[in-house]
This record gives C-alpha cells, sequence and structure tokens, in this order.
C-alpha cells in the first residue's frame, strides 16, 4: 500500500522487517569485532535513512556515536568513578543498537494492522496475535495516561510512598475499562468470526526485500566467522 | 462472569484482557531489568523486585480471564518483546517456559478462582525472571570471559565473580518467591480497597 503515493521511500514488507530482527539479535550475539558491529550499525542506519526514518536515524547515530566516544575515549583518560558506574550501561546499550534500529523502522513505518498481516501469514495463530498486537498498541496509551495521573498527583501534592499506590490503581481500573471498550469494538468488528481473514493489504516479497535479506545473511555469516 | 467458568476457550475479550496486562506486567518488568544494570547485586535480586511490583497485573489478569493459556500467552509476549529488544538468552527463555508451564498447572489444579491458586501461580510465574542471571552460575567461566571481552570494566567482573557463592543462588531462588508471595498480597489488598469497590474484578 501506499506505494504509488510515496516513491521516494523504500517500503519494506513486514515479514522482512521481522527478520532483520532476527537477524539483528544474531549479529549482536555473535559478533565480538568492533568493526563488524559499525558497519552493521551504519548499514542499518543507511537501510532506515533509505525507508525515510531520517530523524530517528540522526539520533540514533548521534547516541552510537556518543557510546563509542564514551568508551574508547572518554572512560580510560577519564575519572575512575565516571567509567565504573557507567560502563555497564554504556555496553548493554551498544549491544542493543542494532535491534534498537530495526525496532524503529518498525515501530515508524509499520502500522500495526500491516505486522497482523504479515504474522498471520507466516501462520501464527490468531490467539497469540491479537494479544500481542494489542500489548504493542497499548505502550503509547500507557504512557499517555502515566503522564496524566502524574499531572494529577501534582495538582494534589502527593508525594512518597502514596505515590506507588496512586499510580497504579488508576492505570490498573483505566487498562480494564480499555480492555472492555477494545472487546466490545473488537467484537463488533467481527474478531471471533472462525472464518479465514481477509486483507486489503497486498503484501508481497519485492526485489529490495531479498536484496536486503541476502546483504543481512551475508552480515550473519560475516560476524559468526569473524567472532 | 458465570459463563466464563463453562466456556474455556479464549474469545476476544480475554485475549485483549492479556494483551493489555502483558503491556503493564512488561513496562515493571522492563524498569527492575534495566535498574540490574548498575550493579550485579541488583541484577541477582531483579526477579525478586519484579515479583513484589508486578503482582498487581497479573493478579488482575488471573482474576478476569479465568482460562488455560492465559498465564502463558503472558509470558510468550513478555518473552517475544524481550527477544524483539535483543535482551533475551536461551536460559531464560527454558526457564520461563518451564515456569509457565507449572503456573498453568497449578491454575489448573486450584480451578481459576481462588486466590490461594492464583498466587502460587504468580509465585511460581515470578521465577521464570530467575533465566537472567543464572547463566552466571551455569557456565560461570564463559561467562565471566564473555563479559570481559565485551568490554565491562575489571570492578564489575570481580563483583560478578564474587557474588557468583552458592549462598547467592539460593538468594536468587528464594528472593522471587518472597517477593511473589509479598506481591500477592498487596494486589489482594488493592483489590479490597479500590477495584471490588470499584466492580472491576
Amino acid at each position: 500500500m501506499n506505494r504509488s503515493g510515496r516513491k521516494h521511500t523504500l517500503k519494506f514488507d513486514p515479514r522482512t522487517e521481522l527478520l532483520l530482527l532476527v537477524m539483528a539479535n544474531v549479529v549482536a550475539f555473535t559478533q565480538h569485532s568492533i568493526w563488524v558491529e559499525i558497519a552493521w550499525v551504519v548499514s542499518l542506519l543507511l537501510l532506515i535513512i533509505v525507508c525515510g526514518c531520517k530523524k530517528a536515524a540522526g539520533k540514533l547515530a548521534a547516541a552510537f556515536g556518543i557510546c563509542l566516544l564514551l568508551q574508547y575515549y572518554i572512560f580510560p583518560n577519564g575519572p575512575k568513578i565516571l567509567a565504573s558506574s557507567f560502563t555497564i550501561l554504556v555496553s548493554y546499550a551498544r549491544k542493543i543498537f542494532p535491534c534498537l534500529i530495526v525496532g524503529t523502522l518498525i515501530l515508524q513505518k509499520t502500522p500495526v494492522r500491516e505486522l497482523m498481516v504479515a504474522l498471520r501469514k507466516c501462520h501464527i495463530p490468531q490467539g497469540l496475535i491479537i494479544p500481542l498486537s494489542v500489548t504493542i498498541r497499548y505502550f503509547p496509551a500507557l504512557k499517555e495516561e502515566v503522564g496524566y495521573i502524574r499531572d494529577a498527583m501534582k495538582l494534589r501534592n502527593i508525594h512518597g510512598i502514596e505515590k506507588l499506590e496512586c499510580l497504579l490503581v488508576p492505570i490498573m481500573i483505566s487498562a480494564t475499562t480499555t480492555a472492555e471498550e477494545l472487546s466490545a469494538a473488537a467484537v463488533t468488528r467481527g474478531i471471533e468470526n472462525p472464518a479465514h481473514k481477509t486483507s486489503m493489504i497486498v503484501m508481497k516479497f519485492g526485489g529490495q526485500d531479498f536484496l536486503c535479506l541476502a546483504f543481512g545473511v551475508m552480515f550473519c555469516f560475516i560476524s559468526i566467522m569473524v567472532g | 462472569m458465570s459463563n466464563a467458568n463453562t466456556d474455556k476457550k479464549m474469545k476476544g475479550k480475554d485475549l485483549i484482557t492479556i494483551g493489555i496486562f502483558s503491556a503493564i506486567y512488561f513496562v515493571i518488568n522492563f524498569a527492575f531489568m534495566l535498574m540490574g544494570g548498575i550493579h550485579p547485586v541488583l541484577w541477582m535480586l531483579m526477579p525478586g523486585f519484579i515479583a513484589v511490583f508486578a503482582g498487581i497485573p497479573f493478579m488482575l489478569m488471573a482474576a478476569k480471564v479465568q482460562k488455560p493459556g492465559a498465564v502463558f500467552l503472558m509470558g510468550l509476549i513478555t518473552a517475544l518483546i524481550y527477544f524483539a529488544t535483543g535482551q533475551f538468552t536461551l536460559v531464560i527463555l527454558i526457564s520461563m517456559a518451564s515456569t509457565c508451564i507449572l503456573a498453568e498447572v497449578a491454575r489448573i489444579v486450584t480451578k481459576y478462582n481462588s486466590f490461594k491458586g492464583n498466587s502460587v501461580a504468580y509465585v511460581i510465574f515470578s521465577l521464570g525472571m530467575v533465566g537472567s542471571p543464572l547463566p552466571i552460575w551455569l557456565f560461570k567461566a564463559d561467562f565471566l570471559a564473555q563479559i570481559t571481552e565485551q568490554g565491562m570494566p575489571a570492578d564489575y567482573v570481580s563483583a560478578v565473580e564474587a557474588l557468583s557463592s552458592n549462598a547467592m543462588l539460593i538468594v536468587l531462588f528464594v528472593a522471587p518467591i518472597i517477593g511473589g508471595i509479598i506481591g500477592a498480597f498487596i494486589a489482594r489488598g488493592l483489590f479490597k480497597k479500590h477495584f471490588v469497590k470499584a466492580g472491576i474484578v
């Protein structure tokens, strides 16, 4: 979809993106060479720039650069207290960068309904797809909700341990009402219909998907070989 | 909900409820996972901390969806999202899968609707997160070599080594059990104080 409308950005099949995520994991856990890591991160960044996430790519590139800078220049030379308290955080952060990049791509450029169609095409049971997509979709709503509750707590001057209860209870209650409302909406739209679901979205592997996957597989091999 | 007890197959509503509470569970879980990066002790106590605070979404979900598979789905979703963020190892996958299955068994035995049964299921479910620091004991030498190579500072590595005693292993397993019991009771307190009154359980 949208292929005719926005020709200037590349669009991948959601299944390609999911496979890329798996590959990002594989590379993250097998590679031991900093150059393989940098090459992998840079090519993923290029990929998401081509797909149109320029802003996010810039931010991620800056963050990755800062991580490298910290780990290789500031920690060895700077004060020891800095190194001992932040190294763990920085090395963990560096490790999850490839996944973060692919994750950004999926979150920004793939609507949840396309993701659902892709998962359905992979023959994943409906019983898993529904809760999974609800979970993913609920994170932003949860963030918004917490913001409102924080504001309300500030107005009422709630502090200390009481804050926890005042945060959790409204979240739980609103989560329950959301569940009710969402189910009512979903049931009316036929979520319980046992028939095979059809979709408006046409999903096909294109040249760019194969190219991208081939590239990913190549990287996995390199990282396993070098490591 | 009387008709939910007779019909044991997951409906759309149950699936959506599980999805929403899994999101809350994951957020709580993730917050403590991040804290674990600060010091190895926090990492080893992490399953316990999570157990104390994640009881409310779990117990509410368990009260709302009294059907087989609910706990398993919650665990599976957590696992899948962790996998997507690149922080998942095979050990934690196995520990979570096995505890989810045991928790399901506990719920079948206790017929899904008792507080005690759900608490037992919750304690077992909480034990699943033990798999995160468990590699320290399972493959001690390899693990230490690996984190050294990844650029962890010597202080951290020696702290991990010092902590990887047998006593700490027991703490690792006992913490989520105690935490789980506390978490379940916190959940019950809040149920009585708020949720029953609001009519949502």
